[in-house]
């Protein structure tokens, strides 16, 4: 029976490899996805780090020139008319009297706060102004001989746990994320081919018009797609090592490393969720009558495991995710990249719901694959 | 005397007590390991090195440990003391075997103390390279060598003429548990070697602030190979004393005089700067003034005693901080108008500000500076006040505290080509200019950069640290530029209690008197 399986699964797959396009359609997402997610870090990356000159219109700044001055050493000023931001700073005509008499000297910030691309710079103008108060502030009470911590009853000392691996958590959260979706996108393409596609091509009658068990069929397109959905995984988690790499990480404060530590666990946490994948794509595609209708419902039901991975990952509700398959195991993966201890339990019992519903859903195939109904799509 | 960083108010109110927990590894050791004269621990015990710890002002987590070392290293096997160190981890260790190591200044501050504004400054050198920071001997966790009693309680009361130096200064070493002959420069190098060896690190890039320039050009005399490369801010040179102390701050203080001249507001409204400053100072030769006053931090009523001591010493300390320097003509003009109120708000602030061990601080000033002070040198610096009221407390504690001279050769200046930064400040109250270009004398791999509007700490007032991170990272001086230290950072002077733009006059009601403010300075 074994024999049997693995001459199947070799038919599938030297099926699947015929038509190489289709088989590197598959993959292209698990090469794709982690360059693209670099490529758009190292962007932002380089657009957080080296903050331009920041130019703005300051109207009357003659009324404050100690101030103007103090903006222009934080590379906050008017510049070209060209490239000034929507962002104004008016200096009202009794700053200097007010600020000679300690009054608060007033100056009105203009801007769109809901301006994505100016909310960045709005907080910097404000932040620099905060600075400047501050001092001028302290100042004052030097000179009126008093001692400025006065001002600062509280000092709030912070130990943050984190270490600048654990402050990665939240990017690779979404690197983990992808991988997962790489699981299920690279063996789809095979799942519907070799179900709908194959009976569309009107094989799949012919197939099971040999002396092979229904089971073993079933068995058999259930490895050859999982065995698709791991080399794709696998493919996704060496570009990510080379990738990740060249991602200046350290300008944001922390490390992403995807150690083999990590690489091994994801493979072994990943393949029950390939399975799963693979059956679920399976059954999904058989009941569908035609390739283009397996395409269609495939995409709205891997919206379900997309939903649980991507809850994991952005932490929402995560008492009750925990124990559920895919987020269960999302979230054993970034204990993990945060050093924190794995949750044994939670893990095991959310691999083994996984694997019970990829059993499940073999069964029901085995069913479906007895019935005409489902063989000849009618 | 030096002192590498004064806090820069508001930022960072208070830099006393620095660890929470310092994970100590009493390592013990082991009798015969240490060879006679060699600096380096050979102890083969290399379990663990570190533990992870929090240092005061920064959220991150750390690593911390220790080195035993002898006290004498001509006797490994008396009294051992710790060193402390802490490292601030590479946020992506990309060179595992180099580090950083920061040299505070004082002499006597504490390197882990000044942690934060370490890693400040060189958050860009530490996205790939550890950077370390040893209490030397003799400061901070590492055997503190300090006066106890020195309570700064009666800090505004007291009349500091009154105070017997030579009586304080017994009182301090009698209560100090060490051999203070062991805790010059030259000794404490070994102490960093020693640490350098224990944690592994294979090549160090220095950074030496104020005194930690004279460690660091003492690391490049004797490790030269455990080095790649070196920056000294606010440099000490070899070749000279650091007595000569009272004349940078002179000079300081008349381009301060000289600024407000040339700042058109500031003249319009102090200008007799320099008579009042002369007349002040003179009146307090004569005796201190009193007055009765509130405490700057409790409020409780004391009594002022403005002594021409304090009020020298806060102006000094103020010349240290270009945003507290901005003060400093009209606390003048007010305390020639007989109000010493922004004085004592100046004064306040260098109330144990500091962190300076001052066991430490003799131990390595009466060894290393004192002694070697000609008579020539000694007439020159006693023209001027500052020198002349330094040079009298050296004279009545050094013989007490009793430090062996160190050789002549000390004085001699480095000879290396390993690359070298070499930084100054223009308006610098403690190393100006001159003494860099005199370190520069044979370094034949180095550049002297001298920042215009920077006080004391060129790296922490400008590009520097930047300058210091392409350093190391390109591992030569060939590409460094000082184009970004030219910048015009300067601002308007305090020209009341409460403003720093033009004040409008009061009967003037056709032009916005601000108007001037434009062509200030």
């Amino acid at each position: 029976m074994i024999s049997t399986i693995i001459t199947m699964v070799r038919k599938e797959l030297t099926d699947a490899a015929r038509d190489k396009r289709s088989v590197m359609a598959g993959l292209y997402y698990a090469i794709g996805a982690p360059l693209m997610m670099c490529g758009m870090f190292m962007l932002l990356i380089g657009q957080i780090t080296s903050p331009e000159a920041l130019n703005i219109t300051i109207s009357h700044s003659e009324r404050a020139p100690d101030l103007v001055k103090f903006l222009a050493s934080n590379e906050i000023s008017q510049g070209d008319d060209a490239d000034r931001k929507q962002i104004e700073l008016i200096i009202s005509e009794d700053y200097a009297s007010n600020m000679a008499n300690s009054l608060p000297a007033e100056i009105t910030l203009i801007a769109d706060n809901s301006n994505e691309k100016l909310q960045s710079s709005i907080r910097r103008l404000e932040k620099s102004l905060q600075v400047y108060s501050a001092e001028m502030g302290s100042l004052r009470l030097i000179a009126r001989g008093i001692d400025p911590k006065v001002v600062q009853p509280l000092k709030v000392v912070v130990e943050d746990q984190a270490t600048s691996d654990s402050k990665g958590g939240m990017i690779l959260g979404v690197a983990i994320f992808m991988m997962v979706y790489a699981v299920f996108i690279s063996g789809m393409n095979l799942a519907i081919d070799t179900s709908a596609g194959e009976r569309e091509r009107n094989s799949l009658a012919l197939l099971l018009s040999h002396p092979v068990s229904t089971r073993d069929i079933v068995l058999a397109k259930i490895a050859a797609v999982t065995i698709f959905a791991m080399v794709g995984l696998i493919l996704t988690l060496v570009i990510s090592k080379i990738a990740y790499g060249f991602v200046p990480w350290q300008e944001l404060g922390f490390s992403v490393n995807i150690t083999p530590d990590f690489i091994a666990l994801m493979l072994v946490i990943g393949l029950p969720i390939s399975l799963m994948a693979a059956a679920l794509q399976l059954f999904v595609s058989f009941m569908a009558k035609s390739f283009k209708e397996a395409q269609s419902y495939l995409t709205i039901v891997l919206i379900v495991p997309m939903m649980l991975s991507m809850a994991a990952s952005y932490n929402i509700a995560p008492d009750t995710l925990q124990w559920l398959p895919i987020s269960g195991q999302m979230q054993a993966l970034i204990a993990f990249i945060k050093g924190q201890e794995i949750p044994m339990l939670q893990l095991a019992l959310s691999s083994t719901t996984t694997v019970a519903i990829a059993i499940v859903l073999a069964f029901g195939m085995e069913r479906s694959l007895k019935s005409e109904k489902i063989v000849f799509g009618l | 005397m030096l002192h590498g960083k004064v806090n820069h108010m508001g930022n960072n109110p208070s830099n006393k007590i620095s660890l929470k927990q310092l994970g100590a590894l009493m390592i013990p050791a082991a009798a015969g390991l240490l060879l006679f004269s060699q600096p380096t621990w050979a102890n083969t015990d290399n379990t663990s090195t570190a533990e992870s710890c929090y240092v005061e002002g920064l959220s991150d987590r750390l690593r911390c440990g220790s080195v035993s070392v002898p006290e004498n290293y001509n006797l490994p096997d008396s009294k051992q003391i710790q060193v402390h160190y802490v490292i601030l981890p590479a946020i992506k260790p990309s060179f595992p075997s180099e580090a950083l190591l920061a040299i505070a200044g004082g002499p006597g501050q504490s390197a882990i103390e000044n942690a934060p504004g370490f890693d400040k400054i060189f958050s860009k050198v530490r996205q790939h390279r550890d950077i370390l920071l040893i209490d030397q001997r003799g400061t901070g966790q590492s055997n503190l060598l300090e006066c106890t009693g020195e309570g700064f309680e009666g800090a505004l009361s007291i009349n500091d003429s009154d105070v017997d130096i030579g009586a304080e200064s017994q009182a301090c070493l009698d209560g100090i548990d060490a051999d203070v002959t062991q805790y010059g420069s030259n000794t404490a190098l070994k102490d960093f070697e020693a640490v350098r060896e224990h944690i592994g690190y294979q090549k160090l890039h220095l950074y030496g602030i104020s005194y930690g320039s004279r460690m660091a050009q003492l690391y490049m005399r004797q490790y030269p190979q455990a080095l790649s490369t070196v920056t000294i801010d606010g440099v000490v040179p070899m070749q000279q004393s650091v007595l000569h102390i009272g004349d940078a701050i002179s000079r300081a203080l008349d381009l301060l005089l000289q600024d407000c001249q040339n700042n058109t507001l500031c003249q319009q409204q102090f200008p007799q700067l320099a008579t009042d400053f002369a007349q002040v100072n003179d009146r307090l030769s004569q005796g201190p003034a009193i007055s009765q006053t509130r405490d700057p931090l409790t409020s409780e009523p004391t009594q002022l005693t403005m002594t021409q001591a304090k009020f020298m010493g806060a102006v000094r300390m103020a010349l240290y901080m270009p945003n507290v320097r901005a003060l400093i003509p009209h606390a003048i003009n007010q305390a020639a108008q007989d109000n010493f109120q922004p004085i004592m708000g100046l004064y306040a602030l260098t109330i144990n500000s500091t962190g300076i061990a001052a066991g430490m601080h003799a131990a390595v000033v009466c060894g290393e500076d004192w002694q070697r002070f000609s008579s020539e040198e000694r007439q020159q610096a006693e023209q001027g006040y500052f020198g002349r009221e330094m040079l009298k407390v050296f004279d009545q504690s050094c013989p007490i505290w009793n430090i062996p001279a160190v050789d002549s050769d000390f004085s001699a200046p480095i000879d290396s080509a390993i690359p070298t930064l070499v930084l100054s400040g223009e308006l610098d109250p403690a190393t100006p200019p001159s003494w860099g270009e005199m370190a520069m004398e044979k370094l034949s791999n180095a550049k002297h950069f001298v920042a215009p509007y920077a006080t004391h700490g060129v790296a922490y007032q400008s590009c520097g640290n930047d300058l210091i991170a392409q350093l190391v990272s390109q591992g030569k001086v060939d590409e460094l530029s000082d184009e970004c230290l030219n910048k015009d950072v300067r601002r308007n002077f305090y020209l009341n209690a409460s403003t720093v733009e033009a004040i409008p006059q009061k009967t003037d009601d056709s032009v916005p008197a601000s108007a001037q403010g434009a062509d200030h300075d």
